[in-house]
């Protein structure tokens, strides 16, 4: 069965499962080697597994791209209190599809990276918080992690190793925050999903006041594979600085959307026009954002030049977040699509800190009143300053969020702007 | 045993490829047959549901919603931290969270009724007010709105013949925007109590309505 699309040019290695229902089998996942990597890594010392992490490079992907193994090493060594791994499956940045379909087609892919990784830093509970609105998704996990007790490869004695590593499905209720990990911590222990100030980071106070972990559903997943294959296996793929694959969630204006796995450093330009198939109708690119709706918006020039990993997105001026690339045409109107983004980011603010939501609800107003043909020139002025007090000046980086569509849309389509305060000319409005 | 005669060509699991019973879904099966050990729990929680039939008056907790109440306990170090599958569990039989079934929460969980509204209030999944017999979601964040989502909104609306947020005079429908639910490749997205519909258009709607209407109606 294909998958929605397929592409020739994907390295598949932790995407493998999709549009395979068996797959979601524990049987079936046995036979094809599942659970080798786990019964591998029990045979190691807690360290080796986190060397082994360190050594392949996996950085972490869900949007900050920091070094796996590294995160890993800060947990504490010595065991007087409980340690938890968290992972974070809370998908909802707008443009990322990845993790619903990796926990619906793969669960227990993901079952299995979480319990080494729980061997690996010592804990012996894994929460893995699935965003609330995923009730298939949970459904389905929820199931595997039950298979997965019956079949002894979670819960007491794992594989007869004496560990003991409990894992537990939790759902949350819908609320975009909770995707950051200490916004996270605080939902997970029942609280309002508001993030908390570092330090202390979560190696040393996480969730319960215990040293915890949080990892991305597509890092974890990809655990299992480093652990059989090993490091120098997973560093053939992709870039020096940033090995392995990544899923590129593809959205909007082309022809083929999807989640395609690509080793990190793929041109944008080919992963539009050769693996998606192209603009849709022909029609030209405009603007394309390669991470999710919180990085910079880039032009359809700068989209062209840009190679997708962590390095080669900052060169261009945006971040690679979670690879979640959005793709718009000639018809776009970028003032509507910028006004939408910023509405979901004032409605998405926790409330904590003033910048971030004072100044999300007031940069929403002005852009929908620019977006009504209200606005004047002097608005965008003061939307550029108003959104840079935002940059930096708060507990997380929901706020800085809210500057980057504002931002990169008016410098790069300041004509589009420009054109409906004085004119009301719109584009694409019939 | 997909039922829902609408495109999804080969990948959503979301309407019944996966053979699932709805007892497994429900997770009436989870049951950790395990003792507790240090505080500590095993198992999957029960997960919850988003249930066309709601019982607005249903008492919190008893019987089966009784023992999934313990499981959700047993699976925490702390009281709080089953706030928030308590509250999805109250929902789930009531069909939205009222102040009284906060309350009922507090004293559940030895909390504040104040700190709980504080909570409850702050996530957008809980419904602060009855909805109908079936919550549409659509999703109009911007990968869904780059094909087309407002339309999808307006078809749902006029078809339903409800303002937004309203819930429609014969009680079947309560039409909502929702935030990206992480589809934005099969747009737009649209999620009809737990479940998910994708790659809809408008002319679609119709179709969607009499499925979900053939199904059951208030």
């Amino acid at each position: 069965m294909a998958y929605p699309y397929v592409s020739d040019r994907e390295v598949r290695i932790i995407s493998t499962g999709f549009g395979d229902p068996e797959q979601r089998r524990i049987d079936t996942y046995v036979d094809r080697g599942g659970y080798g990597a786990l019964k591998k890594a029990l045979g190691l010392e807690p360290g080796e597994v986190v060397d082994i992490v360190k050594e392949s490079g996996l950085r972490g992907r869900g949007g900050a791209g920091f070094p796996t193994g590294v995160k890993w090493s800060f947990m504490p060594k010595e065991k007087n209190k409980p340690h938890y791994l968290i992972c974070n499956a809370d998908e909802s940045e707008p443009g990322t599809f990845k993790d619903r379909e990796l926990i619906r087609w793969d669960p227990h892919q993901l079952i299995e990276g979480c319990l080494i990784g729980a061997h690996a830093m010592g804990a012996e509970h894994v929460y893995i918080y699935c965003r609330g609105e995923f009730f298939e998704a949970t459904q389905v996990l929820a199931k595997a992690v039950e298979d997965a007790y019956a079949k002894g490869y979670a819960g007491e004695d794992i594989l007869g190793s004496g560990k003991t590593i409990d894992v537990t499905v939790h759902a949350g209720a819908g609320a975009y925050i909770c995707g950051e990990e200490t916004g996270l911590m605080n939902s997970l222990e029942g609280r309002r999903g508001q993030p908390r100030v570092k330090p202390p980071f979560p190696a040393q106070v996480g969730v319960f006041g215990m040293p915890s972990t949080i990892n991305n559903v597509e890092t974890l997943c990809a655990v299992p594979h480093i652990v059989t294959n090993g490091p120098d296996w997973y560093k053939e793929h992709g870039t020096e600085k940033a090995p392995g694959t990544k899923l590129f969630c593809v959205s909007g204006h082309v022809n083929k959307p999807g989640n395609y796995e690509l080793p990190l450093g793929f041109p944008l330009a080919e992963l539009i026009d050769d693996v998606c198939g192209g603009v849709r109708d022909g029609n030209a690119l405009k603007a394309v954002i390669p991470g999710g709706s919180s990085v910079p918006i880039l032009n359809a020039e700068e989209a062209r030049a840009c190679a997708l990993d962590y390095d080669g997105c900052v060169e261009v001026g945006t971040m690679l977040g979670c690879a979640s690339v959005i793709v718009m045409d000639e018809t776009t109107d970028m003032v509507k699509q910028a006004r939408r983004m910023v509405d979901f980011y004032a409605h998405e603010s926790c409330g904590q800190c003033t910048p971030c939501r004072e100044g999300s609800a007031w940069t929403a107003k002005m852009m929908r009143r620019i977006e009504e043909g209200r606005g004047t020139e002097e608005d965008l002025d003061t939307l550029m300053s108003a959104t840079q007090e935002m940059v930096g000046t708060t507990i997380c980086v929901l706020s800085d969020s809210v500057a980057a569509p504002v931002q990169s849309s008016i410098r790069k389509f300041r004509d589009e702007y420009l054109a409906l305060i004085r004119r009301g000319e719109r584009v694409g409005a019939a | 045993m997909s039922d829902v005669p609408f495109k999804n060509p080969g990948w959503a699991g979301n309407t019944g490829e996966f053979e699932l019973s709805e007892d497994e879904v429900r997770g009436r099966d989870f049951v950790g047959e395990r003792p507790k050990h240090a505080g500590h729990a095993s198992g999957a929680p029960t997960m919850p549901y988003m249930l066309p039939e709601k019982n607005p008056e249903a008492t919190l907790f008893e019987g089966e919603y009784q023992e999934r109440f313990e499981k959700i306990l047993s699976r925490y170090p702390t009281k709080r931290a089953a706030l928030l599958p308590t509250l999805n569990l109250a929902q789930e039989l009531r069909g939205y969270v009222s102040p009284e079934s906060m309350d009922r929460v507090a004293e559940l969980l030895d909390l504040a009724p104040a700190y709980v509204r504080g909570v409850a209030t702050f996530y957008t999944m809980y419904n602060k007010r009855p909805v109908g017999r079936y919550l549409v979601q659509v999703c109009t964040n911007i990968s869904c709105n780059l094909c087309g989502a407002d339309d999808v909104l307006s078809a749902f609306l006029s078809d339903t013949d409800t303002e937004l947020g309203e819930t429609s005079e014969d009680g079947n429908f309560t039409v909502i925007e929702a935030e990206c639910l992480a589809g934005c490749g099969f747009p737009t997205c649209v999620q009809i109590n737990s479940e998910y519909f994708e790659n809809v258009t408008p002319d679609e709607v119709p179709k969607i309505l009499e499925h979900l209407k053939s199904r059951g109606t208030s």
